[in-house]
């Protein structure tokens, strides 16, 4: 065993955990450390080789890579720790780490821990779509991996389903590479990507977009070989009489992320089932002190330019974790996602002040007001033209000290006008 | 080399338990398997279940051998190091009725020798079991649980140490007698052997065939089932069985803990025309829930994240009441042509008492000299996620590849995916990965580790990524490089 | 020759759709915007429709076997498999940096192809 200590530890070295680590030690932690499992820094972004990264931050649009070797330079140039193909296996109470790599077993002891593990894909059988178990199935993220950084082509003829950011950017990208791109398929009645990419990645190349449509059934003993679609009503049960049968050697999933927490989970971390990431409060620590979390693991965030500015303010807590006296928090005020509301983050306020939230919709909708009411108080009232799930809203509220007297519960909700 | 004294047809769990007990023997032995490797059909998607005996009728084959075969597992599983649990098994009755055919079971069990049976009250149900309901239950400790994909690969690994060598990809196409020899022809060559042994599985009536007309028609019955979460791991310990229902002749909807720690939902049964349909379908998937949510009314929706579907090979029709015995016999027409005709459940127990009845019907044929270099035991190492941090350490020390994660998920190493790769049966397909050391079978279903063990296979045994296969000889990964051509 | 079409406007996330009417080199705003914003990008989007082209080159030598690209500017869109084309046929030796141009003047346009990801040289031992 190789004993290490640190102020900031930070788990997972993509976008978040970069921006986390390297704010961590502007804001004064002296020995931060960042762990990542890949032989590469930057987690996801090397493979998102379009554009569109870094808009609000910069103005300029770069590509997944160009951005993560922005972080990665400054965070080199930081002074930083960067322990590279090295997995956590875990982390107990005392803030201890267990981590492997080719040099052997690591302990770590932590003053501070940032969770920045990102998400992993959403798959088949979380689904459970019927039928045989061909080759050829891929989720979008390692469809991507393949083409963009091993030069590895999945398929040629293909079938998505999903029709978020992801499975729309990879459309166009197999039809870049040669593949015939029979269509997307989507249950719900509108897209859950962005017009954007409906635009440059569907229309400019005629690839049918099949709304309100499951996949129920996968047909090929050894590699896929046909994919039966279906209409489903507003209940999403399929409506008979509507199956067609595409022929395919390839079915592309674009089925969400899911939040990889099975280490907070694992050391009893309370995990907000409607965000599938950790219960945080306004400094992004989760309800074991000294942990905090940040990026995708978080919550699935729409921009990385909104993820690494939450990410930079973890870091920033995290390193002051390690300085300032933790305060009495047994009065907190619990934020709920109300009506018209998927989620809320942060779900604790633990102190008054100013505090950033960022929150998703339930469903599209145009004109709405946004209300958060807090013991019968409103806190804030706001329009908002449109309102849609896939992109995240960030409002910001200054929570009055009176208000942290006694425990009470914030409310966020979308009304009609 | 294409002689050999002994070619055995299918690489299942009862092809590689002969090709073992005959590897102690101063044998050349071949096994042709069409998979790209072994277990590659019923063998690998069934219960896993080490069945205690009690569910088939005393005078029959299937009786005996499983009853012989459940003696015979510990020693196997120490000198094979497969792993086995013997989490014992709950009858329930969920009325006073049901409660008659726990006691016809008891008295079957009895009649077959099984230890240790006794009916027992709710309440005790509880103590043991506080998420079933039932009424009464027959309490079986002599049934156990294994993976039947590692049991077979440890049978057919060890057979190939000592020897015995394996054809994967290869399919028998034709079989003729001349004289005292069968040819036989494969789609990898030609070959001879002195005797034959059909140990094909679902095929079994296709090899038949090729030599006589078959005296016998295959039923196929495909059974369905659901893996959940290992987070619900703690909703049983033990195997849950309802009372087996009389119509079919085959088990009910079981509960079953797995060697993984997941639970295992099924199988059902559904007699089929196309004995390779191993689709799983929306309608069954939702009933097997239900009828399991009847036993554990705790269980959780959103539990299941898997499912799968296995083939019995039935010798008898649902007309009939689907119960055959197993017909293992040398062919009266074709001597030194020998059949297992019907191996289902309890096939997998069944296997290592099967392999010895094979060995004396062959010593009746050729004569059996033993081996005095037999390598009884195989080379087994614990799992990096299940050794102490002593051990891993030191293994890191070693070699570096053990300190390099492969799947996130199940804590694989790199060193674990080149063992794998390394099997000596030859197998390189990303399930024999995934069979061997679990690498994919997490949470996220490959979608970490698939792009390294990929890395693995082209640079460490040289694979081009064209001939990456997912499990069986057509199921291939990738179309190809999209620059510079291939390599 | 007037044509009528919808322009899917991207500008922000509504995603309005206007109608166009296209006369010669004149367009009329028909309908379907929520702001102003839309009409300046229908009028580029009706006469002169460009991409940011991003996708990937072969790299020999390099810890990576493609390095990503991307346009130094957005394309036309009735070139972009033309310039996919050339793109593809271009190899580039280790060790590539970000920013470094790849092709000048692609497909006889004033674009260059530039790499997006630095790519050192393979360790070879």
């Amino acid at each position: 065993m190789i004993y290490h200590s640190a102020d900031v530890v930070v788990i997972g070295g993509g976008p978040a955990g970069l921006a986390a680590a390297i704010s961590a030690k502007k804001s004064g932690a002296e020995h931060v450390v960042l762990l990542d499992r890949n032989s590469w820094l930057g987690g996801i972004l090397p493979q998102c080789i379009h554009d569109g990264f870094g808009v609000e931050e910069t103005g300029v649009s770069m590509t997944g890579p160009e951005y993560a070797e922005k972080y990665i330079e400054v965070a080199e140039k930081q002074d930083i720790v960067m322990m590279k193909e090295t997995v956590v296996l875990q982390f107990d109470k005392k803030l201890e780490i267990i981590a492997v790599n080719k040099t052997g077993l690591h302990q770590i002891k932590a003053s501070a821990i940032v969770l920045a593990m990102g998400c992993r894909e959403r798959t088949r059988w979380n689904v459970m779509i019927p039928g045989d178990r061909p080759s050829g199935i891929y989720t979008a993220g390692v469809a991507q991996a393949f083409i963009n950084l091993y030069n590895i082509m999945p398929g040629k003829n293909v079938i998505i389903l999903g029709s978020g950011d992801v499975g729309l950017i990879m459309a166009r990208r197999l039809k870049f590479e040669g593949a015939n791109v029979l269509g997307v398929v989507e249950v719900l009645p509108y897209v859950s990507g962005l017009p954007r990419n409906v635009v440059q990645c569907l229309e400019d190349y005629d690839i049918p977009l099949f709304l309100n449509h499951k996949v129920i059934c996968i047909n090929g003993r050894e590699r896929v070989e046909q994919v039966i679609i279906a209409q489903v009503d507003e209940k999403m049960n399929v409506i008979y009489g509507t199956e067609k049968k595409i022929g395919c050697d390839t079915l592309l999933l674009s089925l969400g992320l899911i939040p990889e927490n099975e280490l907070a989970k694992n050391v009893g971390i309370e995990i907000d089932s409607s965000t599938g990431g950790p219960t945080v409060n306004q400094y992004f620590e989760t309800t074991l002190s000294g942990v905090f979390a940040c990026g995708n693991c978080l919550q699935v965030y729409d921009t990385v330019d909104v993820l690494v500015n939450d990410a930079k303010n973890a870091g920033k807590s995290a390193a002051k974790n390690s300085v300032i006296q933790k305060k009495n928090k047994k009065v907190v005020t619990k934020v709920l996602p109300g009506r018209g509301v998927r989620y809320v983050v942060p779900q604790i306020i633990s102190e008054p002040g100013k505090v950033h939230f960022t929150l998703r919709a339930e469903k599209p909708r145009e004109s709405s007001v946004l209300y958060v009411i807090a013991d019968n108080k409103e806190l804030l009232k706001k329009r908002l033209p449109w309102a849609n799930p896939a992109n995240i809203i960030g409002i910001d509220i200054d929570i009055p000290s009176e208000l942290m007297i006694r425990t009470c519960n914030l409310e966020v909700m979308l009304g009609d006008c | 080399m294409n002689n050999f004294q002994v070619a055995i047809i299918g690489g299942g769990v009862i092809g590689s338990a002969i090709a073992r007990e005959l590897s102690k023997y101063k044998l050349d032995v071949a096994v042709f398997e069409m998979g790209s490797d072994v277990a590659s059909g019923t063998s690998k998607a069934n219960s896993g279940v080490v069945h205690s005996g009690i569910n088939s009728p005393s005078s029959s084959l299937k009786a005996r051998f499983c009853i012989e075969g459940n003696k015979m597992f510990q020693v196997l599983a120490n000198e094979l190091g497969f792993p086995l649990r013997w989490v014992g098994k709950y009858v329930i009755a969920k009325n006073e009725e049901e409660v008659y055919e726990l006691e016809r079971l008891k008295k079957v069990g009895i009649s077959n020798s099984v230890p240790g049976l006794k009916i027992i009250d709710r309440s005790e149900v509880k103590n043991e079991e506080p998420n079933v309901s039932c009424f009464k239950a027959l309490w079986v400790p002599t049934a156990g649980i294994t993976l039947p994909y590692q049991f077979t690969m440890a049978l057919a690994e060890n057979a190939a140490e000592n020897n015995v060598r394996f054809f994967l990809e290869t399919k028998v196409t034709g079989l003729k007698k001349q004289k005292n020899l069968f040819l036989i022809k494969t789609n990898n060559g030609d070959f001879q052997a002195e005797l034959v042994v059909n140990a094909a599985g679902l095929n079994c009536m296709e090899v038949v065939s090729m030599l006589e007309k078959p005296d016998f028609q295959l039923y196929p019955c495909r059974g369905e089932y659901l893996v959940l979460d290992k987070n619900y791991s703690s909703l049983i310990n033990s195997m849950i069985y309802p009372v087996p229902v009389k119509e079919l002749g085959v088990l009910g909807v079981h509960i079953s803990p797995t060697i993984e720690g997941n639970i295992l939902l099924g199988p059902s049964a559904e007699f089929i025309d196309d004995p390779y349909d191993k689709k799983t379908t929306d309608e069954t998937m939702k009933n097997l829930f239900q009828e399991a949510k009847e036993i554990i009314p705790s269980l959780p929706d959103k539990a299941v994240i898997n499912a799968y579907s296995g083939i019995r090979c039935k010798l008898a029709s649902p007309e009939s009441g689907g119960w055959a015995d197993y017909r293992i016999e040398e062919s009266k027409n074709m001597p030194g042509f020998i059949n297992l005709l019907g191996i289902e459940s309890p096939g997998l127990t069944a296997a290592p008492a099967i392999a010895k009845e094979i060995i004396k019907m062959i010593s009746c044929l050729i004569e059996l000299k033993k081996k005095n270099s037999f390598k009884s035991r195989r080379h087994r190492r614990k799992r990096f996620s299940e050794m102490s941090a002593e051990e891993q350490s030191t293994l890191i020390k070693k070699d570096e590849r053990w300190g390099r994660i492969v799947c996130r998920c199940e804590h694989v190493t790199e060193a674990e995916v080149i063992e794998a790769l390394s099997n000596p049966i030859g197998a390189n397909a990303i399930s024999s990965v995934k069979y061997r050391s679990r690498a994919g079978m997490g949470r996220c279903q490959g979608g970490f580790c698939t792009q390294h063990i990929v890395r693995i296979m082209e640079e460490h045994f040289n694979i081009d990524v064209t001939d990456i296969k997912l499990k069986s000889p057509n199921s291939n990964l990738f179309y190809g490089r999209n620059r510079g051509g291939s390599k | 020759m007037i044509a009528e079409k919808n322009i899917t406007c991207i500008v922000c996330p509504i995603g309005c759709k206007i109608l166009v009417r296209i006369d010669g080199m004149k367009l009329e705003i028909v309908g379907g915007n929520k702001c102003k914003r839309g009409i300046e990008y229908a009028k580029n989007e009706a006469f002169d429709p460009r991409r940011m082209l991003t996708t990937s080159v072969l790299v020999n030598g390099g810890e990576w076997p493609i390095v990503s690209v991307k346009s130094s500017k957005p394309v036309p869109k009735e070139k972009l498999f033309s310039i996919l084309k050339e793109i593809k046929r271009k190899a580039v030796n280790a060790p590539v940096k970000s920013g470094q141009t790849i092709i000048e003047n692609v497909a006889n346009t004033d674009i260059s192809i530039v790499a997006t990801k630095t790519v050192k040289n393979n360790k070879i031992f």
